[in-house]
């Protein structure tokens, strides 16, 4: 220990513009590294997450982007003849949010309200911290049994109620908390499945026919969007995209099993091909600079590190000291990295964003962790680069030359 | 370069060290144009995008490695150039000048990659001032090895 910190404060400290050239080039690697690893991560999860809706006789909905939408032409008789057709012919998974809504709490956060029905509350087994689960067959003029998230679980405890003036009833409801959701708890965009909406300061309400019935335009029709058809084929989706056709005037999109598939390996493998291909490149070219600095590092160093190996400092030991030093570097740069995540979550808690707003040891959450470890991961493999390449280079030259020097 | 304190392989050294950094902002420059499609990729690029002045900047520190450790092996040369006549003025000038004339290149053959890429010619031109101002300090450090 004497010696290490003999050897950093005055060898290593007297030239500090060499020291914190690493740090910096390290730093830009575990920024590149982290970002990619949390995009690689995030994207992953999605993935996983929209998983039960690949399955054989699934359809997606889509808005075609060529449809030109006309509000005008869009009414309540149109929308509800397209969910009576829906109701008698199909099974589907109906889910929308996105409804921002002011219900005092104690974070002083805008709740988004987001509703689903009971089969797309079967596929997706949502996890509960408290409570139970929801019951789709509530008495419609009650109190309407929800889930919320974790940030509103103080405010509001299960069996407690919130009354909101307005709603998508047109009339104020009351709502009852039936459970709370485990923290953290997210859905991915089916779209950009490495963006998600966090549930922590969200309310779930259960939808069932009768609520749909007296449900505004909105509600229906930002619901027929991401819509889930089940068990259904080919030539029934072409029946169901006529009458949406008909009644509403929208050309809508519905895909396979197959054409997910095919699209996620055309979209995502490709962007993903891409981030690994820049982030490697990118990795290549920071640990070459680093070896640069390393390897001029030892050239105005030389003839220090060539006296202390000739009063009997061995190569052995001199390679724990650079593994050490280059270990306090990495660990100032992680400690770097873990700051920058901390604030760029807490600054969702700042700016009110509900939808970002994460709970979590200094708010970062499991991806973040993971993606931590992943910089840490390659700052080892950088770290052991530029160290052998620093000792292959004093070995090169003979102790006696470098004392000379 | 004449009585210059660079040797071959620091303009070389010096020069790429240049080009990496006029290279940054112009590959940060042209991923800011392309119109891809894939919202991942986009998100990704974004994280460096949204910095790029910094990102640049940071990376610029290669360049005061470059100067520190060229000024420190030529210690004892300019210890000699100024026992046998040469003056700390001349000797700070003329590797002002040096350090110019790989600048000044590189710079031009920037600006022409912009034009060729339609971009703006002085997109990096705050580059020019940053190195600049880099030449200026590592030159003042000349004058500590006139007393070796």
């Amino acid at each position: 220990m004497k010696i290490f910190r003999f050897i950093v404060s005055k060898i290593f400290l007297r030239k500090a513009i060499l020291g914190i050239g690493m740090i910096l080039l390290l730093c830009m690697a575990n920024y590149i590294t982290f970002t990619a690893a949390r995009s690689i991560l995030s994207t992953f999860q999605g993935y996983q997450e929209t998983k039960y809706i690949n399955q054989e006789g699934i359809y997606i909905a889509n808005l075609d982007p060529d449809s030109h939408m006309d509000m005008g032409l869009i009414n309540e008789n149109g929308t509800h003849a397209v969910y009576d057709y829906l109701n008698n012919n199909f099974n589907y998974a109906f889910y929308t949010d996105g409804f921002i809504v002011s219900i005092p709490n104690t974070d002083d956060m805008e709740i988004s309200l987001g509703y689903m029905n009971e089969e797309y509350y079967k596929l997706n087994q949502f996890e509960l911290s408290q409570g139970a689960d929801v019951d789709f067959n509530y008495q419609f003029d009650g109190e309407i049994p929800v889930l919320i998230g974790k940030g509103l679980s103080t405010t509001y405890p299960v069996g407690s109620t919130i009354k909101m003036e307005e709603s998508v009833l047109g009339r104020p409801i009351t709502l009852k908390v039936q459970g709370v959701l485990k923290q953290n708890a997210y859905h991915s965009n089916y779209y950009a499945l490495n963006s998600k909406t966090y549930y922590n300061f969200s309310i779930l309400v259960p939808v069932n026919e009768e609520f749909m019935n007296h449900a505004n335009i909105d509600l229906r029709l930002n619901g027929l969007m991401d819509i889930t058809i089940l068990q259904s084929t080919k030539e029934q989706i072409a029946d169901l995209g006529e009458v949406i056709k008909d009644n509403l005037g929208l050309i809508f999109n519905f895909f396979s099993q197959q054409q997910n598939y095919d699209y996620f390996n055309e979209y995502y493998l490709h962007a993903l091909k891409i981030i690994c291909i820049i982030t490697f490149i990118l990795l290549v070219v920071i640990t070459c600079l680093s070896v640069w600095n390393a390897l001029v590092s030892v050239r105005l160093m030389l003839k220090d590190f060539t006296i202390n190996l000739l009063v009997g400092l061995s190569y052995s030991k001199l390679k724990k000291i650079f593994y050490g030093y280059f270990g306090i570097l990495s660990f100032i740069n992680l400690i770097v990295i873990f700051i920058i995540t901390a604030f760029d979550r807490y600054g969702c808690w700042l700016r009110k964003d509900a939808t970002f707003a994460t709970y979590g040891l200094f708010g970062l959450i499991g991806m973040d962790w993971l993606a931590l470890l992943l910089v840490a991961a390659s700052d080892i493999l950088i770290g052991v680069i530029v160290v052998e390449s620093m000792l292959w280079k004093i070995k090169k030259i003979p102790i006696s030359l470098g004392v000379l020097q | 370069m004449k009585k210059s304190l660079f040797r071959l392989t620091d303009m070389l050294e010096l020069s790429f060290a240049y080009i990496l950094c006029f290279s940054l902002n112009l590959l940060l420059d042209y991923v800011k144009t392309l119109d891809l499609d894939s919202y991942l990729l986009k998100a990704f690029l974004k994280n460096f995008i949204d910095y790029q002045p910094l990102v640049v900047s940071l990376f610029t520190f290669i360049v005061i490695v470059f100067h520190y450790q060229m000024l420190q092996r030529k210690k004892v040369e300019i210890f000699c150039r100024i026992l046998v006549g040469g003056t700390v003025f001349n000797i700070t000038t003329r590797y002002i000048r040096d350090s110019l004339t790989i600048l000044i290149p590189v710079y031009l053959l920037s600006v022409l990659a912009n034009a060729y890429l339609d971009f703006n010619f002085f997109s990096n031109f705050y580059l020019v001032l940053i190195l600049i101002t880099y030449i200026l300090i590592s030159a003042r450090q000349v004058r500590k090895y006139e007393n070796f």
